[in-house]
């Protein structure tokens, strides 16, 4: 339905929730860092908040489209435009064949979704069209967008000019600090009190080696309870090695001293400690931050995650269109 | 005639190819900045030459938007 | 050391780990995969996924369905219910594997390792040493010479994390440092005390001596054994690793790109913890092969 007529960085198609029920075969989820955008761009269209759509990452691409279509754009701010002129954004609008649609680059965000009324057509893979490009699987031939490619999308019906309520939407840091939830857990006891106040305390700096994969986190050492010294010579040698163990997605991976969130195409399980995981309601500022950003973690329940989850289900939901 | 070649991704100055002074035609690859392991050079769209450079190869840290390149 | 009751930790809004102890114990992951197969017949509708490790295992439920502590509960009673970890038995397939141990495709990522990043004993005469075994060729019989049990998966999708499940073959290796930049696909290597068979071609960081000409992950499902999935393997899976020589991997090898390679894999049997640990207390484990 349209085709793709300059790449951008990375864009691919992904779908939420994204692949679930493999992760014993050490496939993640994958699917949309921000998803709270990715959810509202496709209720905006008149899709269901989990249809497969585009996310774009950092510079936008160029499509071309063959047939007549209702689209929307969430998330960063790429200038948009259609056909040379200033697209909106967080509202539904109008696509006719032979049009071209051109994102550029952002200034404050990082992640751009776009949905299409009917959603993106690809063979889904093991449940989920969301692309894992290490895999090959998902997406456009298990990779982001290639110029040429031409990508199908379902027929439907959406309705130009339905616009997200501005106070249902993401608000991006614009002063490159970030507060982010964690919750403590599963191997917080590993942790000394120093330690837990050093990591709650300090300003972590978002490495440039940070991708989908992985968001590597600059900041001061770690300390450690005598758990991380006195175990089985099995664990590993280093007091953040443990046994190989199952990861929860969000959890803030000590590889060393250095600690690394993992994201949605990280690894499944390894052989180091998780003293705090990342909620998934705090997932969206991980999709809109960009290396530099400073983040400042603070601790929080699972109850109180949970809460937070269940109001941002809430809020990615038809009452958030008007 | 005067270019400014703004950065289009936040990320590490990888290569710096010009210096002060340099001819470039347009098309001209004048720097490549290095974000989620990807390479994105940026290009001189009209000749010129080039007036200033305001950033230095192993540059970390530079945000979107940041003016790198002047051409005159 | 397994630990009386299992701890139940948090993961976020959505995860459980659940730790049965903190040694590397076959133990531990019969009573994760025992847990995780009971999870199956009981048809919770609170978990969406589990994943079993070593001696624990990742559960990911939905929280608008259950809470933690009610988890935790259920849980709990699931194990209480599997008894001891004796009582245990579950469907185990058992894959036979042409291996080509000592092959110069691995030999040739160590010598490119030395090369490049720092000089090394090539891996089997490394882990023949260190393990007090006589040469390679003794390591390659002690290696080979027991089914390997898969406990998990992961790290990389569709990876395979193996223990050895005959005592008298068990041997150590520690982890590259730093690691290899590359690794051929099908490589057969060790880390810590557990095997693992390289999907495709990636990093890593295990002592390397075998390659299999098989898959174990394909994307284009040309054989009936990735009917369901792109990954070959299961937790739960067993395999022998078959000694050939180099011609008989190429002719395997030739097999698998026309399509026409069968996989061996003996699917009838079930495995037993309590028949295991019999047959393990009648074992010298100082007698090696």
């Amino acid at each position: 339905m349209f085709e793709v007529i300059v790449p951008g960085l990375e864009t691919s198609i992904q779908d939420y929730p994204g692949r679930i029920g493999f992760w014993n075969q050490g496939f993640p989820p994958s699917g949309p860092m921000d998803s709270w955008s990715f959810r509202l761009a496709n209720l905006l269209v008149g899709n269901d908040a989990g249809a497969a759509g585009l996310e774009v990452q950092y510079m936008g691409p160029t499509l071309k489209f063959q047939r007549d279509g209702v689209i929307a754009i969430t998330g960063a701010d790429m200038l948009p435009k259609l056909d040379g002129q200033p697209a909106p954004m967080w509202e539904s609008f109008a696509v006719k064949s032979g049009q071209t649609l051109a994102l550029s680059f952002s200034k404050v965000g990082v992640r751009s979704y776009i949905a299409i009324a009917g959603g993106v057509d690809t063979p889904p893979w093991l449940g989920s069209r969301s692309t894992f490009h290490k895999a090959g699987v998902g997406g456009m031939q298990g990779r982001a967008l290639q110029k040429g490619q031409v990508v199908p999308v379902a027929k439907g019906t959406g309705t130009p000019g339905r616009k997200a309520k501005p106070e249902c939407r993401p608000t991006f840091a614009t002063d490159k600090i970030w507060t982010i939830e964690v919750v403590a857990g599963p191997n917080d006891d590993w942790v000394d009190e120093a330690g837990h106040k050093q990591f709650l305390s300090s300003d972590w700096k978002l490495s440039s080696k940070s991708d989908r994969t992985g968001f590597r986190l600059e900041g001061p050492q770690w300390t450690f309870t005598e758990k991380a010294y006195k175990k089985a010579p099995e664990n590993g040698a280093e007091p953040s090695n443990i046994i190989d163990q199952g990861y929860p997605l969000g959890a803030i991976n000590l590889a060393g001293q250095t600690p690394i969130i993992l994201v949605n195409d990280g690894p499944s399980m390894g052989g180091f400690i998780n003293p705090y995981t990342v909620p998934s309601a705090a997932f969206w500022k991980l999709g809109q931050s960009k290396p530099g950003d400073i983040y400042r973690f603070k601790s929080i329940s699972v109850d109180e995650a949970q809460t937070l989850r269940k109001k941002l289900n809430s809020v990615c939901s038809a009452s958030s269109i008007a | 005639m005067a270019e400014k070649i703004e950065t289009m991704v936040p990320g590490n100055v990888w290569k710096v190819l010009v210096k002060a002074g340099d001819k470039v035609a347009a098309g001209d690859v004048l720097f490549i900045l290095e974000v989620m392991k990807t390479e994105v050079p940026h290009s001189a769209g009209e000749a010129g030459t080039v007036k200033a450079v305001h950033i230095t190869e192993g540059q970390e840290g530079v945000d979107a938007g940041t003016l790198a390149v002047e051409i005159g | 050391m397994i630990y009386e009751k299992p701890k139940y930790l948090p993961g976020g809004d959505r995860y459980m780990l659940i730790e049965f102890g903190n040694e590397m114990n076959l133990e531990l992951n019969f009573m994760a995969q025992g847990l995780a197969s009971a999870i199956e017949k009981s048809r919770n509708t609170g978990v969406i996924e589990t994943a079993p490790c070593f001696a624990s295992m990742l559960i990911h439920y939905d929280p608008d369905k259950i809470s933690f502590k009610d988890l935790a509960k259920e849980m709990q009673t699931l194990i209480d219910g599997l008894g001891p970890s004796d009582d245990i038995e579950l469907d185990s397939r058992l894959f036979y594997f042409p291996t080509c141990y000592l092959d110069p495709w691995t030999k040739a990522a160590v010598d490119d390792y030395c090369a490049k990043i720092t000089k090394k004993k090539w891996d089997p005469e490394f882990v023949a040493e260190l393990n007090g075994l006589k040469d390679v060729h003794q390591f390659v019989r002690v290696h080979s010479g027991t089914e390997y049990w898969v406990a998990s998966l992961g790290f990389w999708p569709g990876l395979p994390f193996m223990m050895a499940l005959d005592p008298r073959c068990v041997i150590t290796a520690p982890k590259y440092n730093p690691p290899r930049t590359w690794t051929p696909q099908g490589t057969v290597g060790m880390g810590g005390a557990s095997t693992a068979i390289y999907p495709v071609a990636t990093p890593g960081g295990y002592q390397i001596f075998a390659r299999i000409p098989v898959p174990i992950w394909d994307t284009e499902k040309r054989f009936p054994q990735f009917e369901k999935s792109i990954c070959l393997f299961q937790p739960g899976d067993r395999v022998k690793f078959v000694p050939v020589s180099p011609q008989e991997f190429e002719e395997v090898e030739a097999q698998v790109k026309a399509g026409t390679y069968v996989y061996n894999v003996v699917e009838y049997q079930r495995f037993s913890v309590r028949n295991y640990k019999a047959w393990v207390k009648t074992l010298d484990k100082s007698q090696r092969f």
